[in-house]
């Protein structure tokens, strides 16, 4: 078709359909692609020609209108539905009425248990590369959290297992529950809010994603690049309890401490009540203990101060006495007794030595003192 | 003359025996010294008997009110 413009002197105008004319029959050159995306706005009514939807990519949240035919759409037997992940395979086309652009769909797949895996390690490659699964980002976990938050699903056995696991373990404990979609498409949006409504929630000390087992698609949204980076912001620390000990979602690796059970989460949050009071009790025991043994022996170190007390006063009275009665001894030992021996006496008169005899008077009564005994007598006359 | 304290009597007492001991004092000297000897002893004597007899007096008071023991029968 010619696409035909007006020309108003040196100036080529187009009128708006040959425009998307032009437009049109250059994108139909363009080869046909593969397109991979999130389904949204599927619009299909029996007495349309065609089958509209939106192509939505779940990471940057972009957006591509699609068509195609219905009645190819309807022989694909897709039966999809918003928020599968699919890969169409089309080429781009004007919607010349309307300007529209979009892709014209020649067929749709559902995206497969293959692609879903290799889709997960290249996130999980990528995702390590930026760090996010790092041992030095692990953070420890709590204690005694004074509130734990717990993102569970609305009719998970997993909710009841692990509210009964740490009430258990941990009876006073207090917990905020956040229920969510954790399956289908609206999974990973949901959780990742719940989780960060949680986290804005006062006193939360410790996040616990929780998950009871599923197949590999129901554990895919806790693989979701959206929650895995909400995780790895989280402002607390955070429990990934998902799936079974064969299964590792990527929640598991960005998340601090990761549970394959109820009781293990429980464990990883909780101190067990039961242990923590018989240590509690252990220790004040052996406090009284050591207190009873101190004041014991500080006791019996003062009733020992207090008998060295007693004693000294007379041990040092002994030792003087010994000191005493040895000078005594000597001046026995030295007494002029054994000049008396030879002959000599000692006279006294009133217990005075006489010495002269002017001391004397006669007729006085003197006692005299020999080697050997004593005698009294009267002084007869003085010269 | 303030009476003299125990240790200065005893000091004095040793240096007597000393003297004594050393022989060079006269016999009169001797006895002097000698009687001297025996009132410091005499004086010291006392002195021990005297502070025997309040520290024994003090220990019974201690006994008496042992701290603890009151309450007890």
């Amino acid at each position: 078709m010619k696409v035909e413009a007006t020309e108003y002197g040196d100036r080529r105008v187009f009128s708006v359909s040959s425009f998307n004319r032009g437009i049109g029959d250059w994108l139909a050159r363009l080869p046909t692609v593969w397109v991979e995306g999130e389904v949204t706005e599927l619009r299909r009514q029996d007495r349309w020609q065609s089958v509209f939807l939106t192509l939505k990519d779940p990471a940057e949240g972009a957006c591509l209108g699609v068509t195609m035919a219905r009645g190819q759409f309807d022989a694909l037997r897709l039966d999809l539905g918003n928020g599968e992940r699919v890969h169409v395979f089309g080429r781009p086309e004007l919607f010349e009425a309307r300007g529209d652009f979009r892709l014209r769909a020649l067929s749709i797949e559902r995206f497969g248990l293959g692609e879903h895996l290799a889709a997960l390690e290249r996130l999980k490659q990528k995702l390590a590369a930026e760090g996010l699964f790092a041992a030095e980002r692990k953070r420890r976990l709590p204690r005694l959290p004074r509130r734990i938050g717990l993102v569970t699903g609305n009719d998970a056995a997993a909710k009841r297992d692990l509210l009964t696991a740490i009430t258990h373990r941990f009876p006073p404990a207090r917990i905020l529950l956040a229920e969510t979609y954790v399956q289908g498409p609206r999974a990973a949006i949901a959780i990742t809010e719940a989780l960060r409504a949680i986290c804005a929630a006062p006193e939360i000390d410790v996040v616990v994603v929780a998950r009871g087992g599923g197949s590999f698609e129901d554990l895919l949204p806790f693989s979701d690049e959206r929650l895995i980076r909400a995780l790895a912001v989280c402002p607390v620390p955070t429990v990934s309890a998902v799936g079974h000990e064969q299964d590792t979602p990527l929640s598991d690796l960005v998340a601090d401490a990761r549970a394959s059970t109820p009781t293990a989460a429980a464990r990883l949050v909780v101190p067990d009540l039961a242990e923590l009071t018989a240590r509690l009790d252990r220790s004040r025991a052996s406090l009284s203990r050591g207190a009873r043994g101190t004041l014991d022996r500080e006791r019996r170190r003062l009733n020992g101060a207090r008998d060295h007390l007693r004693r000294a006063p007379m041990l040092m009275l002994e030792r003087r006495r010994a000191a005493l009665e040895h000078s005594a001894g000597r001046l026995r030992a030295l007494s002029p007794r054994a000049t008396l021996e030879r002959g000599y006496a000692i006279v006294r008169v009133e217990d005075e030595i006489v010495r002269s005899s002017s001391q004397v008077d006669p007729g006085a009564k003197v006692d005299v003192e020999l080697g050997t005994g004593s005698f009294g007598a009267r002084v007869e006359e003085t010269r | 003359m303030s009476e003299p304290t125990f240790e200065e009597a005893q000091r004095e007492l040793e240096s007597i025996v000393q003297r004594l001991e050393s022989g060079d004092a006269s016999l009169d000297e001797a006895i002097t010294l000698w009687e001297r000897g025996e009132e410091l002893y005499r004086v010291c004597s006392a002195k021990l008997d005297a502070a025997h007899g309040r520290i024994e007096e003090l220990a019974k008071r201690v006994e008496q009110v042992k701290p603890g023991n009151g309450a007890q029968a």
